[in-house]
């Protein structure tokens, strides 16, 4: 895997073309009209922006454990999850 | 148990099937990750994690589950999702052997009986997640000289992170954020449908 050791494979372009597409993934790229941020600040953003999708996921995981257990009572969401479950 | 449906035949059952990575151009190459193949898995194994999961330990589980659904509904070209895949194996063998361990402890009467369970509940999630940390860390972390400092915090939370170089790094990073998000579109939809709204 050690073979591309210099940049004789991966050009700056194509280099500048992944972070650009990866700009286009964060947030702020809505926000942002121009797009001459920084690598290194594309690059905190998007550990930022990774970081709290994982919190995300934590306190989805949290919510949807609580709506779990309340399935087995009845209500017309329980009746949709049982269906949806089975 | 049967398993649910979500379409008789979509035109395309495979995501991803552009052979050319490497080619920055592609339109197929930036699809999204297949929303129909993430809901199957994540379902599914909501149904198993309602069935036979004691509802304390639901929360956990199911965080694992969004994880493992991600990696499986993702191309499997993708050096993240092998990553991932592997690191749940590895836990759940872990799990396994510390649980056969605890059981062996317990049963000696050294132990304190009773709270014990929780307790090494967590032990052995945080064991097991110091020891993932410890190997992950033991890999290369810097592989080029041009890279900036910054890929070095990226390539630890990108699963797989430490093997890639950085171009490569880049673009699987770009996979991961993409069907990250489409996971937890998917959550919040559950989240919402199932509170009735």
């Amino acid at each position: 895997m050690s073979s591309r050791r210099s940049r004789g494979g991966v050009s700056e372009e194509e280099i500048n073309e992944l972070i650009s597409r990866l700009q286009t993934l964060l947030p702020s790229a809505r926000r942002r009209g121009a797009s001459q941020a920084s690598t290194t600040k594309l690059l905190k953003e998007t550990c930022s922006y990774i970081k709290s999708l994982h919190r995300e996921v934590d306190d989805l995981s949290d919510r949807l454990s609580d709506l779990m257990a309340s399935m087995d009572q009845n209500s017309p969401g329980a009746e949709i999850i049982r269906s949806l479950l089975r | 148990m049967a398993v649910k449906r979500t379409a008789p035949s979509p035109p395309t059952p495979r995501p991803n099937p552009n052979p050319n990575r490497r080619a920055p151009v592609s339109g197929a190459d930036a699809a999204s990750p297949s929303k129909r193949m993430l809901a199957f898995h994540f379902i599914r194994a909501l149904a198993r994690i309602h069935r036979s999961t004691p509802v304390p330990r639901r929360t956990r589980t199911i965080r694992r589950a969004a994880y493992s659904s991600m990696a499986r509904a993702a191309n499997p070209r993708r050096v993240w999702s092998r990553a991932l895949l592997q690191q749940m194996r590895a836990r759940r063998a872990r799990t396994r052997r510390a649980a056969v361990l605890r059981r062996r402890v317990s049963a000696a009467p050294a132990t304190p009986p009773g709270g014990a369970r929780s307790i090494t509940g967590e032990d052995q999630e945080s064991t097991t997640l110091a020891a993932l940390a410890r190997t992950t860390a033991a890999a290369v972390p810097h592989r080029q000289a041009g890279e900036p400092a910054r890929a070095d915090a990226l390539r630890r939370l990108v699963p797989g992170g430490n093997e890639m170089e950085y171009s490569n790094l880049l673009e699987e990073t770009a996979d991961y954020v993409r069907c990250l998000r489409a996971q937890v579109q998917l959550m919040q939809g559950l989240v919402d449908l199932f509170s009735g709204r």
